[in-house]
């Protein structure tokens, strides 16, 4: 499996982050160490315990790094889902958190059998 | 300081992947320091601010925000040399305009392009590099300048005075004096309000009054005899001619030295009431520099050796001036004559001349300089400021005493890192008076206290000491506080914080207070001992000098029989037993104490029956210690009929005690003022049953040679 073709698996914009960080090797360093990112971790568990400002902070981190690593599909609904925390709109926040859960899964997914094929 | 070393870059974001894709995209032309919230790029910066070149900082972090760390970039003036960088994917315009006007440089959105971070980074680096560069060159270019114009002026007036053959302090004296009534206008009156460049520009030109001088025959200038008419029409010509010389000037009209200097050389003979030279001017016509000068002059003429006259005393020479014997000046110059008469005395006297190798007069320029808004502060004292923090942070770490610096406004404190750590609170605390961590060690009362002792000292006597208690991981301490207020130098002056120290003094004080009742007591029996009985006694008699009081003393009869029968350490067993009983059965406020051998000593207030609390105590005493019969023999006194002196008192029970023993012993005596027949009010005689074994006539204990 290829960057690239990892890439289109998370749905995100391959050119896009090589024209920003200029190489292959930086570009697989950070799509890599994304699986270490405890943000996502973080906002499962504030969400689950009902911490709102600390589960807008996860997900606005989760947002900034999918922007930073053009994986739009993950950046989309994480951008939204911060804007519903932003304003505690838990109502909207739901079915937002359910569709970050499974971008998020289909980003690490992709990542991980990118990662099995090197 | 730029070229040796590489530039730091603090970088702020909460995503550890954030900041090292920033830290890769800069490469390693940078050393990056990295903080994950807003409170720890505080720390940082509040420990190198000075070495920090940019900072890179998020919006939305934990703890505290981008904006939090703005605001305090400003409060503690950072933001004037440190140039930020916001990162953020927040675009919203008003979130946008907020970060600039707090003083950001340049703001970058997310997604990072490593080409446009780069340039970002590189551009602003470099264009703070060079306003330093620029900072640093202005600096040293106006010091030079204002050095080098102050030493021509010096240069200038001390020709004039070679010529006019005056002392050589004349000019010195008018300077000094001249700033001396203008500060003192200012504390007086509103009315003018000089600035510190408005003081500094009329002293100095101040110091070319006379400059005309120059034009005037020295025959005339230094005639030790009186003037005719005619040479002093011609002598009068000065103050026009320096006005002119200085209106011919071909530039620098404008520059306000210039115009002070001509308001000065021109009018400093006018008197208020419009009878001087050479226009007349009359009351305020006259400008106050020139009014200032005019007085500054009179008195110096009037101090000095001249070659027509001998120098007067400072106290003649003003009260002539305030006689109006050397013309009418405005009232409110006699008045700030008056006030500022003493530190006008031991400046005329002291001839010391601006010596511009003394680091002092640097300093002083500098700090003017510094504070001038346009002027940043320059790299090499930046230096001296790191290496002067280094050498505190050592010396604080080294002395584990909690150091602090208060600020009034904004609300701050600044502890060392040894003490924030000790104290579990963070090194800057801001509005530490609503602080619930800093209220809940040191507590709202302490607090105030404090702050009330700070704000009442004054510049000349700053230091403050407070001892007082603070609760660490709820256990209390005693803490010794010392600190120093601090005012700036305005008038009147202004607290604007302090900086201090706190001391752990728990062990200490714990240790002294052990030892202080250790010191009061008799080991033995726990009662006091007769040093400390006494102090308490007398102080009891101090405070109550309207009460009636008893003091007894009493010894256990045949005592020495215990001891010589059963041995020492059963005798002190029956010591030990007697001052329990007499703890038990004292009424509460009774002091007791051991005096020493078996002899012991009580003492206490009464309203009536003394006689009755006595007979109840000496009948508690009697009794056994095992198989050896214990009884006593007291004698008593009352400051009822002996006053209150503790001497007389110890005396004269020790005598009715003498009686009691004398009287067959179990009894005690009152003192009756007669020490040869002292009254036994009620004796119960002791039947001879009741003596131990061996206590026969012709014992050692009954002579009363023993006693």
């Amino acid at each position: 499996m290829t960057l690239q073709e990892c890439y289109a698996a998370l749905e995100g914009d391959y050119e896009s982050v090589m024209g920003r960080l200029r190489t292959e090797r930086l570009v697989q360093k950070f799509v890599l160490k994304f699986l270490d990112d405890g943000s996502y971790a973080l906002l499962v568990d504030s969400m689950g315990s009902g911490n709102y400002d600390e589960a807008f902070r996860a997900a606005h981190t989760i947002k900034g790094v999918g922007q930073n690593l053009s994986f739009n599909k993950l950046f989309e609904s994480s951008h939204l889902l911060t804007e519903a925390l932003r304003e505690k709109n838990i109502e909207a926040a739901a079915p937002l958190y359910e569709q970050v859960k499974a971008d998020y899964a289909q980003t690490v997914d992709a990542i991980r059998a990118y990662q099995a094929s090197l | 300081m730029a070229e040796n070393r590489k530039q730091k870059i603090l970088i702020a974001d909460d995503s550890e992947m954030n900041r090292s894709i920033l830290a890769d995209m800069l490469g390693d032309d940078y050393d990056i320091i990295e903080v994950e919230n807003g409170r720890e790029a505080v720390v940082v910066l509040q420990k190198q601010a000075a070495q920090i070149d940019l900072v890179l900082l998020d919006i939305v972090m934990p703890e505290m925000d981008g904006f939090g760390v703005l605001k305090a970039m400003n409060d503690f003036r950072w933001i004037e040399t440190t140039p930020v960088i916001m990162i953020s994917a927040e675009s919203a315009p008003a979130r946008v305009r907020q970060a600039y006007e707090l003083g950001i440089t340049d703001f970058i959105s997310r997604p990072f392009d490593a080409v446009v971070v780069h340039h970002r980074v590189v551009n602003t680096l470099f264009m703070y590099a060079k306003q330093k560069k620029l900072a640093n060159m202005v600096t040293d270019q106006v010091l030079e300048k204002e050095k080098q114009s102050a030493m021509m002026i010096d240069i200038l007036s001390h020709i004039v005075e070679f010529r006019n053959e005056e002392s050589g302090w004349h000019v010195q004296h008018i300077r000094v004096i001249t700033e001396l009534i203008l500060k003192q206008i200012n504390r007086m009156t509103d009315k003018y309000k000089f600035s510190k460049s408005d003081i500094a520009v009329i002293s100095t030109a101040a110091a070319i009054h006379d400059v005309g001088k120059i034009a005037i025959p020295g025959e005339i200038l230094n005639k030790p005899g009186r003037l005719t008419d005619e040479e002093f029409a011609i002598m009068k010509t000065h103050a026009q001619v320096g006005a002119s010389m200085l209106k011919a000037l071909p530039v620098y009209q404008n520059e306000p030295l210039v115009r002070r200097a001509y308001e000065i050389c021109r009018w400093h003979h006018e008197r208020y009431d419009g009878r001087g030279y050479p226009d007349g001017l009359k009351g305020d016509e006259i400008p106050i520099a020139a009014q200032v000068v005019a007085l500054a002059d009179v008195y110096d003429a009037l101090t000095s050796d001249r070659v027509y006259k001998k120098a007067f005393s400072h106290e003649k020479a003003v009260r002539m001036i305030l006689n109006g014997e050397c013309g009418q000046f405005n009232p409110l110059l006699m008045d700030c004559l008056r006030e500022a008469s003493d530190s006008i005395r031991i400046a005329a006297v002291s001839n010391e001349i601006r010596d511009w190798n003394d680091p002092n007069v640097l300093r002083n320029l500098t700090e003017e300089l510094m504070q001038r808004e346009e002027m940043s502060a320059s790299d090499r004292t930046l230096q001296l400021l790191e290496h002067e923090r280094m050498k505190y942070q050592f010396f604080a770490d080294m002395s584990q005493e909690i150091q602090f610096e208060y600020t009034v406004s904004p609300p701050s404190v600044m502890i060392s890192e040894w003490g924030a750590r000790h104290l579990g609170l963070d090194e800057i605390i801001r509005d530490p008076h609503h602080d619930e961590k800093v209220l809940a060690i040191m507590g709202a009362e302490g607090m105030q206290k404090l702050a009330g002792l700070l704000r009442c000292s004054t510049p000349k006597k700053p230091i403050v000491n407070f001892d007082c208690v603070i609760r660490l991981g709820g256990v209390e301490r005693w803490m010794k506080i010392i600190a120093r207020a601090t005012w700036s130098k305005d008038e009147p002056p202004v607290y604007t914080g302090a900086i201090g120290k706190a001391t752990d003094i728990h062990e200490t004080r714990v240790k002294m207070a052990e030892l202080e009742e250790l010191a009061a007591h008799d080991t033995m029996t726990g009662l006091y001992n007769h040093r400390f009985a006494k102090l308490r006694i007398q102080d009891m008699m101090a405070r109550k000098p309207e009460s009636h009081f008893a003091l007894g003393i009493f010894d256990v009869d045949y005592f020495k029989q215990a001891n010589d029968t059963y041995g020492h350490m059963f005798g002190d067993q029956v010591l030990i037993h007697v001052a329990k009983t007499l703890k038990r059965n004292m009424r509460e406020g009774t002091v007791s104490a051991r005096v020493g051998g078996d002899e012991f000593l009580l003492f206490f207030e009464y309203r009536e029956h003394v006689d009755l609390a006595i007979n109840r105590i000496f009948n508690s005493l009697i009794g056994n210690y095992e198989s050896f019969p214990i009884s006593v023999s007291m004698g008593v006194a009352k400051t009822q009929m002996l006053g209150m002196d503790y001497d007389t008192l110890f005396h004269a029970a020790d005598q009715a005690l003498y009686a009691a023993k004398r009287g067959g012993r179990r009894q005690f005596r009152f003192y009756d003022g007669d020490s040869s027949n002292t009254l036994s009010l009620i004796t119960p005689i002791e039947s001879d049953a009741a003596k131990p074994e061996g206590a026969a006539a012709g014992d050692p204990e009954e002579q009363p040679a023993d006693k």
